[in-house]
């Protein structure tokens, strides 16, 4: 135990297991996507029709915002060309299937259907439609592993969308609940003020929302307060997210050209 | 029967269970999933702790370290405890009533919870106290099947 605790010697041999322990992961999958399949086919033709004209709807919408933030990505970067900035990333993104959740209740990762062969990394940030999810953290053929916001070892650098203060959010093992640290009592952050990724060291895209003020306590004598932190993903429903790939400058002309 | 459909046996009751530790299950529900491998452990020790003896219990132990993701020996320590308890008292449990044994299990889940987070502040983890009486009776219900599949084998081998 006080060898695996404070070295590395078992990961090469954890690794593997857990590669072998995936096809497992995808068989345990198979009744969920079943129910999935059987209420796909089961629901009526007057319903899909009702969903198709939602659907229409909101792509029109979705279309329409996109053009916008198009063009404001476009003059963002003729922005930060004139000051010169070096940091001129934009995001490709890769659709992904979770397919595989950890037996470990306390240990919040997902396997998902995407890896090396999709030029997959570790380190590579992890979205769902409402927010970010977490971050690859394992890597095989064909199958990576996720590691969540939420888990108790994730610490994610944010700011306050309101005024830009920055902080850190770490995860409690709760999918419902993140804290935020070091924070002290005299800064400007109220509840129900959105988190947004700060793009601090490098790891996650800046911007992204991360999750919403829950809650404000602060115990007498405390040097920082209590904050607790509700998450934008639904990192216990969603199924199907989003891999980030960033691009480099020459990238982003080409896809904004595109 | 003999001990090669026994092994057979086992090997699909392995199969098995490590589906049903495998299903995703969110939240609270998580929580409250039995230790499969566990209840596994102390069925096929219960029946036949001559061919699933001590050894039994720490293979049974790594697997679960690296199904829990948990560090290497903690699984192990807890299901060699709970094997050499077995061992010492197989021969009393094995002739008790069902409800009986289920109560059994029901106890040595509540140990083996406690040793968990007896482990788990040794090594500065965090871990809740709230649900162990629900998680264990969960599991000493889920064993029942185990047990009734496991004395099936025993009889046939008899």
């Amino acid at each position: 135990m006080t060898l695996d605790r404070y070295t590395s010697v078992f990961e090469s041999t954890k690794s593997n297991i857990s590669k072998a322990i995936i096809p497992l992961q995808l068989v345990a999958n198979f009744p969920s996507k079943v129910f999935d399949w059987v209420g796909m086919n089961a629901t009526s033709r007057t319903k899909l029709e009702q969903k198709n004209v939602s659907l229409e709807k909101e792509r029109l919408i979705l279309l329409g915002q996109l053009q916008r933030s198009a063009e404001l990505a476009a003059e963002n970067l003729r922005l930060r060309q004139l000051l010169n900035a070096t940091e001129l990333l934009m995001q490709s993104v890769l659709v992904t299937e979770v397919i595989g959740v950890s037996p470990n209740p306390v240990d919040h990762t997902v396997t998902v259907d995407r890896g090396t062969n999709d030029d997959v990394f570790v380190g590579q940030p992890v979205l769902d439609a409402e927010g970010l999810m977490g971050q690859v953290v394992e890597v095989f053929e064909n199958y990576s592993k996720v590691l969540l916001i939420t888990d108790i070892n994730h610490a994610l650098p944010v700011q306050v969308q309101r005024n830009g203060l920055r902080s850190i959010v770490e995860g409690t093992s709760d999918y419902n609940e993140m804290s935020l640290r070091f924070v002290s009592p005299t800064v400007d952050i109220e509840q129900g003020d959105k988190l947004v990724s700060s793009g601090l060291g490098g790891r996650f895209p800046m911007g992204y929302p991360v999750g919403s003020v829950a809650s404000i306590h602060q115990r007498p004598g405390e040097k920082f307060m209590e904050i607790k932190v509700t998450p934008s993903a639904k990192l216990d429903r969603s199924r199907h997210l989003l891999l980030v790939f960033t691009l480099e400058d020459g990238d982003v002309t080409r896809d904004l050209n595109e | 029967m003999n001990s090669n459909s026994t092994f057979q046996s086992a090997l699909i009751m392995l199969l098995g269970v490590l589906i049903l530790q495998f299903i995703p299950l969110y939240g609270d529900w998580g929580f409250w999933r039995p230790n499969f491998l566990l209840l596994m452990m102390v069925a096929w020790m219960l029946y036949f702790p001559d061919q699933y003896g001590i050894e039994f219990a720490v293979i049974m132990g790594i697997l679960a370290d690296f199904i829990f993701v948990s560090t290497l020996g903690f699984h192990i320590l807890i299901f060699s405890i709970c094997g050499l308890i077995l061992i010492f008292f197989h021969r009393i449990v094995v002739y008790l009533q069902l409800f009986h044994r289920v109560t059994l299990v029901l106890l040595m889940i509540l140990l083996v919870e406690f040793m968990c987070l007896a482990i788990d502040s040794s090594l500065d983890k965090q871990q809740s106290i709230g649900g162990i009486l629900v998680l264990a009776v969960i599991s000493a219900l889920c064993w029942i099947p185990l047990d009734k599949f496991v004395g099936h084998c025993y009889s046939r081998q008899k």
